[in-house]
């Protein structure tokens, strides 16, 4: 719980991107593997602009 | 004193006392012989994969299988006679095994043919003769060093940094998510999409992985930490496309 305290608000908000990311590449690979193709490049786009939004939340030392 | 003393220390000379043949271990026991027998074994693997079935197949002349034999006898020479001569038996091993060879192969040339040879005994083949030359050109291995020859005095090795607490459950929660992705796609009929599938799960997975260890390792930073409200502005441009997208995926949700 120690470990939680200290968490930044900006740390928590990476750590919900990332998890939002593993959904949408479920989903995104889901969908590729029943060939509905459009469905499975919204959902891979969504994965990898979460990442991407995450690491840039959580990266230190970085202007904006 | 207690009574059983005295067989406490034949026991203990027992302990110490060179292990018999039948104890030792295999790789003790082929470290013990020469190199000329050390080589033998390859050598009969070759012989039986190459040799032995050209002399005795369709055809094949009394002078083949009797050259075969030869070889074998000269392998079996030269384990004999490395005692007494050393280096010396092994020339006798090696050039008696190949040029008997040799002589089997001239005497019965359609048993190497394409239609008689198949891949898989000529790479068989293959690998068992450059085992064989390996094996007689390299020195004959020692028998098994002792444990305390091989622990080095020192002091024990300390790693660079530890592995937090945090770390381990952020990385390990993306590897069990990466794996996850895994599950998918494997009753795919058609084979480039089955491929295609493999490939995307693989690449979000290490995308996962690669974020999950750049956020956890963020935190241990020496630079000075950033407020909040400037690590959301630097992450303005990709929020403000996450946005995007999901109001993009909820209209046509409702189309």
């Amino acid at each position: 719980m120690s470990y939680l305290r200290g968490m930044q608000l900006a740390d928590a908000l990476a750590v919900v991107l990332i998890v939002i990311a593993a959904v949408a590449f479920w989903f995104g690979n889901a969908a590729l593997s029943r060939a509905e193709d459009l469905k499975a490049l919204y959902w891979l786009l969504v994965g990898v602009v979460t990442v991407r939004a995450a690491v840039q939340v959580a990266r230190p030392g970085l202007k904006a | 004193m207690s009574p059983n003393s005295g067989s406490d220390v034949d026991a203990d000379e027992h302990a110490n006392a060179k292990p018999t043949a039948r104890a030792m271990p295999v790789l003790a026991r082929i470290g013990a012989i020469g190199a000329t027998a050390q080589a033998s074994v390859p050598g009969l693997y070759a012989w039986g994969v190459t040799v032995a079935p050209a002399a005795w197949s369709r055809g094949a002349p009394l002078i083949a299988k009797g050259f075969a034999v030869a070889g074998l006898v000269a392998l079996v020479a030269g384990i004999s006679m490395e005692r007494r001569w050393g280096i010396r038996a092994r020339y006798v091993a090696v050039w008696g095994l190949v040029v008997t060879s040799a002589v089997v192969w001239v005497a019965a040339p359609a048993a190497l043919g394409p239609l008689r040879l198949d891949a898989p005994r000529g790479v068989a083949g293959a690998v068992g003769w450059a085992l064989f030359a390996f094996a007689s050109a390299a020195p004959a291995l020692g028998a098994d060093a002792p444990p305390t020859a091989r622990i080095v005095d020192a002091e024990p090795l300390r790693p660079r940094t530890h592995v937090r607490r945090g770390d381990v459950i952020y990385i390990g929660a993306a590897i069990v998510c990466a794996a996850a992705l895994q599950a998918l796609g494997w009753s795919i009929v058609v084979p480039e999409r089955a491929l295609l599938v493999r490939f995307s799960t693989l690449a979000c997975g290490l995308a996962l992985i690669g974020a999950a260890t750049t956020v956890s390792l963020a935190r241990h930073t020496r630079a000075a930490p950033r407020s909040t409200r400037s690590r959301m502005r630097s992450a303005l441009v990709w929020g403000v496309l996450l946005v995007v997208l999901s109001a993009l995926g909820v209209a046509a949700w409702w189309r």
